[in-house]
């Protein structure tokens, strides 16, 4: 029993009950007390319209987080979610365009792009739980090999998504802006996942795999479907930044790997496993978009940027840790 | 009739023979207790019935029918659950998810049906209403729990299983005796619905209360099936013990206390800790102080606790005439204070790296050395490990080339550049071959010769036998006997570790 780390107690404070049932807690507070930040070094930025534009360029990031964070469930981890991400994003941008950019060519092409994606996913998820390899080192071999391909099908940056797609991507549909859409189905769709049964069994192979295989769990099929989930979401996000960037990139999505990870710890959720909340991973890439965000309305000297961006970012995870371990107390 | 049928099961990890020969019957309705002390096989025979544990050969039969098991999802389907001693719960699950985790009940092919998962766990969670106690309840985590509640969840998942051949491994070694009775009256609901069941436990008492039959193993192999009702506590101890049982240890193994030395070398008064509590003794120096008892009652805690890597609540320890408590594992060390672990892959050895790498931290610790010279430290390392008779080629060679026994005295040798006062031995012969051992036991001996005070905890009861001066018996973390002299025979050693304190 030495892996349980929660210390027995009988009476639980009240903060820590509402932590344990809302992890995600101090990453809400966190993204508000940006959101005023924000205001304070700039007011226009938290109007209607700069809140639009900055959902819909870290709609990508909000989505591979979110694809990280079902292989964190499990204690895996996918450091090829940047890679698919690229790799979808060049497909369907030279599929819609050597189809002709109309709707029917961009729906046939998005379609292939999660068929795509899932494939990824599925490799991932073969080299990992069914040949056991380390997760870590497995699956960076795989997102090199993704971006070979994604070279192989386009080797340079440059060519545009169809205006119809990154029109709509960035326009409105009945004065909503197209994104808003984006995001209550994502809402939709995470509620329904969050019912299922294969998240709850990510979680117990998260908790302790031994554990989950001597219950008589399917561990490898279990963590084979996250993975299968990864990739489904990290082509969503690719079908984001294509709309955010209206181009074909086939490196766009190599250094937002780590930032998915940072923002899946960042919302609560454990790197070791069985422990943690969609909700906290959208809120953790929210809060890297916002600390970019405030770092550029700060005014920062552009060469000190990286340096102020870096420094936040810890304090953010400081802050959630001590806010953690105070409710634990 | 025959439920559940074993014949000439074995199974080996390496060079190790977990299980010999396993034979079993279970008959349905019957309590079928399984008996044998500390590695003599019975977890390793539940967990191959369970499929976590793949046989190498023999036979299983369920219902005169002869299976195979692939695996604990093979195992459930063939009618089998288990109460697995170490748990199989999710920490941050709930109590009801854990209960229902291996078949969660659902709806529409996709989602967790809440309400009958519910219902479903609150059949077995009211089995136990009564007994489970305070912050106990269907939507707790399990991780918040205390540890006789997780082993209620765990006992419940075992019956959620509804499988009509249940296996409890040591079910009982955490609950209270409400919460005992309260799961016996469960068991005997569960042998009139004609289940066959197999219990552990080291409590001859329960085992009387509940038992009908009870098959006995030693060193891996089934020794004989015994009718409960027709035997008595002594006998089973002396069938578990083998015939021996009753030779005294020879009065020569053991080393005199050398005279002329006089004062102690480490006193410990009421000390309480995480694992254990109010403990006494005092070792003087030239005395080897044994620890016997069933595993895990506390002798690995207590011997951490004094080494400043466990938790000491109150009490004193003293080394010699000053008082001693080690914040940390580096201040025990500079101290003066030793301690070798059996699970030196995980607490010894530096692995990949070279010998006299791992001869020579502590070395560099006490001596505050900044530089490393080889050339001058082979001097230091190579009479440390000669002391022992290791076998290697090259200090450079890396340590895992090594065998495990040898290995072993690698990590022995390290505290033997600068004598310690002190040398705390945490069952040091775990998975190490006989001479290896013998070895061993000749330096431990030769070293509390030399005036060392050593305390001693080992799982082989053999070993404290032939080693120990005096064996302090640790029964549910305080020290339940003392046996000295004459005393200090197998007999003894196993009815003070198996007879509730």
């Amino acid at each position: 029993m030495a892996e349980i780390t929660i210390t027995p107690r009988t009476r639980a404070g009240g903060m820590r009950k509402l932590l344990e049932r809302y992890p995600f807690l101090p990453a809400l507070v966190i993204v508000v007390a940006l959101l005023l930040l924000n205001g304070f070094f700039s007011p226009n930025s938290l109007s209607y319209r700069s809140l639009t534009g900055l959902l819909s360029t870290y709609m990508a990031l909000v989505l591979l987080a979110i694809a990280q964070t079902y292989v964190i469930y499990a204690g895996d981890i996918d450091l090829s979610a940047g890679a698919i991400l690229s790799l979808v994003n060049v497909a369907i941008v030279v599929l819609m365009e050597r189809w002709g950019g109309g709707a029917g060519a961009v729906l046939l092409a998005l379609a292939l792009g999660l068929l795509l994606g899932l494939a990824c996913g599925l490799l991932n998820g073969i080299v990992v739980a069914a040949l056991r390899l380390q997760a870590i080192v497995a699956t960076f071999a795989t997102s090199i090999f993704f971006t070979g391909f994604a070279l192989y099908i386009l080797p340079v940056a440059g060519t545009p998504a169809p205006a119809l797609f990154w029109r709509t991507y960035g326009g409105r549909l009945l004065g909503v802006p197209f994104v808003f859409y984006i995001l209550a189905g994502l809402v939709v769709l995470l509620l329904v996942l969050s019912r299922t049964r294969l998240v709850t069994q990510l979680l117990a192979v998260g908790d302790d795999q031994q554990a989950a295989f001597q219950s008589g769990l399917p561990v490898v099929p279990i963590r084979i479907k996250g993975y299968l989930l990864s990739g489904l979401f990290s082509a969503l996000a690719a079908f984001c930044i294509t709309g955010d960037t209206a181009s074909g990139d086939p490196l766009v999505g190599g250094k937002m790997t780590l930032y998915s990870v940072a923002a899946v710890v960042l919302g609560g959720s454990a790197l070791s496993g069985g422990w943690g909340t969609v909700v906290g991973s959208l809120l953790g890439a929210l809060t890297i978009g916002l600390i970019n965000s405030v770092v550029f309305f700060m005014g920062t000297p552009s060469e000190w940027q990286n340096f102020v961006q870096g420094l936040a970012i810890l304090v953010v995870l400081m802050a959630g840790v001590l806010a953690g371990r105070r409710a634990r107390a | 009739m025959s439920k559940l049928k074993l014949s000439g099961v074995s199974k080996a990890y390496g060079a190790t023979l977990a299980l010999r020969r396993g034979d079993l019957e279970v008959l349905a309705g019957e309590v079928h207790v399984l008996m044998g002390s500390n590695g003599s096989g019975k977890s390793t025979l539940c967990k191959i019935i369970a499929g976590s544990v793949r046989p190498d050969a023999g036979r299983i039969l369920i219902d005169n029918r002869p299976v195979t098991i692939t695996g604990p999802r093979s195992a459930r389907a063939q009618g089998i659950g288990i109460f697995y001693q170490e748990l199989s719960l999710a920490a941050h699950r709930s109590v009801e998810e854990n209960i229902c985790l291996a078949a969660l009940p659902i709806k529409s092919h996709l989602f967790v049906d809440r309400a009958l998962l519910k219902q479903r766990a609150a059949r077995y969670i009211r089995l136990f209403e009564e007994v489970a106690g305070e912050g106990f309840s269907a939507d707790a985590l399990v991780g918040n729990l205390r540890p006789d509640q997780r082993q209620l969840v765990e006992i419940m998942k075992a019956l959620a299983s509804e499988a009509p051949i249940l296996i409890f491994d040591e079910p009982t070694s955490a609950l209270d005796r409400a919460q005992v009775d309260c799961f016996f009256e469960v068991l005997r609901d569960l042998t009139w619905q004609d289940r066959g069941i197999i219990f552990i436990s080291h409590r001859m008492d329960e085992i009387k209360a509940i038992g009908d039959r009870v098959t006995i193993i030693r060193d891996g192999e089934t020794i004989t099936t015994l009718n409960l009702a027709e035997t008595d506590a002594a006998s089973v101890i002396r069938l578990m013990v083998g015939g021996s049982g009753d030779m005294p240890a020879s009065q020569s193994s053991a080393p005199a206390i050398v005279e002329g030395k006089d004062g102690a070398a480490i006193t410990v008064r009421n000390l309480s800790g995480r694992g254990f509590r109010n403990v006494s003794f005092e070792v003087a120096k030239g005395e080897i102080l044994g620890f016997g008892g069933l595993h895990g009652q506390g002798q690995s805690a207590l011997l951490r606790a004094i080494f400043g890597a466990g938790s000491i609540s109150s009490g004193d320890v003293l080394i010699g005439d000053s008082r001693f408590d080690a914040s940390s594992p580096r201040d025990a060390i500079r101290r003066g204070c030793a301690y070798v672990s059996g699970d030196r892959g995980r607490e010894g050895v530096i692995s990949g790296r070279p010998i006299i790498e791992n001869v020579t931290p502590i070395h560099y610790l006490r001596d505050r050395l900044m530089i490393a010279r080889p050339s001058k430290l082979r001097d230091k390392v190579v009479p440390a490990l000669q002391s022992m008779h290791t076998k290697f080629q090259s200090l450079f060679d890396p340590i895992n080339s090594l065998s495990g026994g040898n290995q072993q005295k690698v990590i022995i040798a390290r505290w033997l550049v600068d004598r310690p006062d002190v040398l705390l031995l945490d069952d040091p012969t775990k998975g190490i071959d006989l001479s290896a051992k013998a070895d061993l036991f000749a330096l431990i001996r030769q070293l509390a010769a030399e005036g060392l005070g050593i305390l001693l905890y080992s799982s082989e009861d053999a070993e404290l036998l032939g080693n120990a001066n005096r064996i302090l018996v640790f029964n549910g973390g305080s020290v339940s006997r003392e046996l000295t002299g004459a005393d200090r025979t197998r007999y003894n050693l196993y009815q003070a570790a198996y007879e509730a304190a």
